[in-house]
C-alpha cells in the first residue's frame, strides 16, 4: 500500500509540475504583460481552488469533466473514456489547485523586472519571445522556480479535489495523501505514520528551499 | 535628415492635460536636446524611438519612415533600429559586458557575435572589463558598454537619455569626448539629452530646447 501510493503520487506529482509550469508561466505572462478587459476577473477565478474547499473544486471538475459533465459528457460520447477515477483525473485535480500557486508567484516575479530592460531589448531588434526567454525569464527565474516547488508540495499533499474526481482505489488513484486517510480509518497506524512523515518532510524540504530562493540576491 | 514632428496629449486625473507639441529637423550630426526636468526631453525620445506612440505626428530618417499618422504608418519598436542609452543604461544585469554587447549584434553566430562585442570593447578601450556583470563596473564602464550596445546593433540614430548623470565630473570629460567620437565614426545622427547647460555648450552646434513640451527656437 505504501510503495503504491508513493509510486502513484510520484507519477502524479510529476506530471502535473510540468503542466503546470508551463500553463502557469503562459497565465503569468498574460497576466503580468497584458492589459484586456476581464483580467483579474480571470485571475481571481484562477486563483479560487485556493480559497475554496478542495471538494468544492472537485465537485465543478465532476461537472465539468466527468462522464456526464459538460466537456466530459462529449469525450466519453466520443471515445468511451472518461477522466473520472483515473489517474489522470487525480492529475487534473492536482494542476487546479497548485495552479494560483505557480500563478501569483511567477506573475509577481515577472512584474517587478524592470520594463527598460525588455524595453532595452527591444530597441537592440529582440521580438517579445527571444526577449522573454533571454531577458525576462532569467531575472524572474527564483520566483518562477519558487511558484514551481510550492505548486509541486501542493499537489502532492492535494486529497479532496483528488478524492472526488479520481476516487480512491488503490494502486489506481489512492495518492499518498488518500492512503493516509485509508490507513487511519482502518486503524493501520505504522503505515498512517510513515506516508505522514514522508510527506511532511518533503513539504518542509520544499517550503525552506522557497525561502531560501526568494532571499538569495544574485544580481545586486 | 532626421525629420521629427510629434503631438501627443497626456491625461492626469485632477490636473490639467499635458501637452506634448515638438517639431524639428536636424542634419546627420549631434544634436543636443535641453529643457527643465518635467519639460518632456524624455518622451520625446520615447516617442522617436517607438517606445509609445503619439496621437499623431511623422518621425523619419532620411527615406525611412518610423511613424506617419497621416499614412497610418507605425513601426514597433524592433524594426525601428534606433540604438537606446538610458540613464540607468539598462544593462542586463546577468550577462557580460561582452554578452551585452553580443546580444545587440544583428548577424552571425555566437562566436562571430562575441568577436564583434570585443571589437566594440577595444574601441571604447574597456577590454579588461569584458568578463563583468554590471554590477561589477564603475558608472563609466556601464555607460561606454550601454553605448557600445546601442552601436552594435548597427542603428540609424543613437538618442542618449541624459547618459552622464551618474557619473563623476572628471569622467565625464573624458566621456563626452567618447561620445562626440563615437558619433563622428558612426556618421549617424546622435540625440543627447542634457539639462546641463554646459553639456549642452559643448555640443552647441544643432540644439533643441523643451519648454513645456513645446520647442523654443
Amino acid at each position: 500500500m505504501i510503495w503504491d501510493a508513493l509510486q502513484l503520487s510520484m507519477l502524479v506529482v510529476g506530471v502535473t509540475t510540468a503542466i503546470v509550469g508551463i500553463i502557469g508561466l503562459a497565465l503569468a505572462y498574460l497576466l503580468a504583460k497584458n492589459d484586456f478587459r476581464g483580467k483579474e476577473l480571470l485571475d481571481a477565478v484562477l486563483t479560487m481552488p485556493l480559497v475554496l474547499p478542495p471538494t468544492v473544486t472537485g465537485y465543478y471538475l465532476i461537472v465539468l469533466l466527468g462522464r456526464r459533465g459538460l466537456v466530459g459528457g462529449y469525450l466519453y460520447d466520443l471515445t468511451g473514456w472518461t477522466l473520472a477515477f483515473t489517474w489522470q483525473g487525480a492529475v487534473v485535480a492536482a494542476v487546479v489547485v497548485s495552479l494560483p500557486l505557480m500563478i501569483k508567484a511567477a506573475r509577481a516575479s515577472i512584474e517587478s523586472v524592470d520594463p527598460n530592460y525588455e524595453i532595452a531589448s527591444f530597441t537592440l531588434g529582440k521580438g517579445k519571445f527571444e526577449t522573454f526567454l533571454r531577458i525576462t525569464l532569467p531575472l524572474a527565474k527564483r520566483g518562477i522556480f519558487a511558484g514551481l516547488v510550492l505548486s509541486f508540495a501542493r499537489a502532492l499533499g492535494e486529497f479532496g479535489a483528488t478524492l472526488m474526481i479520481a476516487g480512491n482505489i488503490p494502486g489506481k488513484t489512492q495518492t499518498m495523501p488518500l492512503a493516509i486517510y485509508e490507513a487511519v480509518a482502518a486503524g493501520e497506524e505504522r503505515q498512517a505514520q510513515i506516508l505522514a512523515l514522508i510527506l511532511t518532510a518533503v513539504s518542509i524540504a520544499a517550503v525552506y528551499s522557497t525561502n531560501k530562493i526568494s532571499r538569495s540576491r544574485i544580481y545586486g | 535628415m532626421l525629420t521629427v514632428d510629434l503631438k501627443k496629449r497626456f491625461e492626469k486625473k485632477g490636473e490639467t492635460a499635458f501637452r506634448l507639441d515638438v517639431s524639428f529637423a536636424v542634419e546627420n550630426g549631434f544634436t543636443v536636446l535641453t529643457g527643465a526636468s518635467g519639460a518632456g526631453k524624455t518622451t520625446v525620445l520615447r516617442l522617436i524611438a517607438g517606445i509609445s506612440t503619439p496621437d499623431e505626428g511623422l518621425v523619419k530618417i532620411d527615406s525611412n519612415v518610423f511613424f506617419d499618422s497621416a499614412n497610418k504608418i507605425d513601426l514597433p519598436i524592433q524594426t525601428r533600429r534606433v540604438g537606446f542609452v538610458f540613464q540607468d543604461y539598462a544593462l542586463f544585469p546577468h550577462f557580460t559586458a561582452e554578452e551585452n554587447i553580443a546580444y545587440g549584434v544583428k548577424a552571425g553566430n555566437q562566436k562571430t557575435k562575441i568577436e564583434r562585442a570585443r571589437e566594440m570593447l577595444a574601441l571604447f578601450r574597456v577590454e579588461h572589463i569584458k568578463n563583468r556583470i554590471p554590477r561589477e563596473m564603475s558608472g563609466g564602464e556601464q555607460q561606454r558598454v550601454a553605448l557600445a550596445r546601442a552601436l552594435a546593433s548597427e542603428p540609424l540614430m543613437v538618442l542618449l537619455d541624459e547618459p552622464l548623470s551618474a557619473v563623476d565630473v572628471e569622467t565625464r570629460l573624458k566621456l563626452l569626448d567618447e561620445i562626440e567620437n563615437a558619433q563622428a565614426r558612426a556618421a549617424i545622427p546622435f540625440i543627447y539629452v542634457t539639462h546641463n547647460e554646459a553639456e549642452a555648450e559643448r555640443f552647441g552646434k544643432q540644439r533643441i530646447h523643451i519648454q513645456n513640451g513645446k520647442t523654443i527656437d
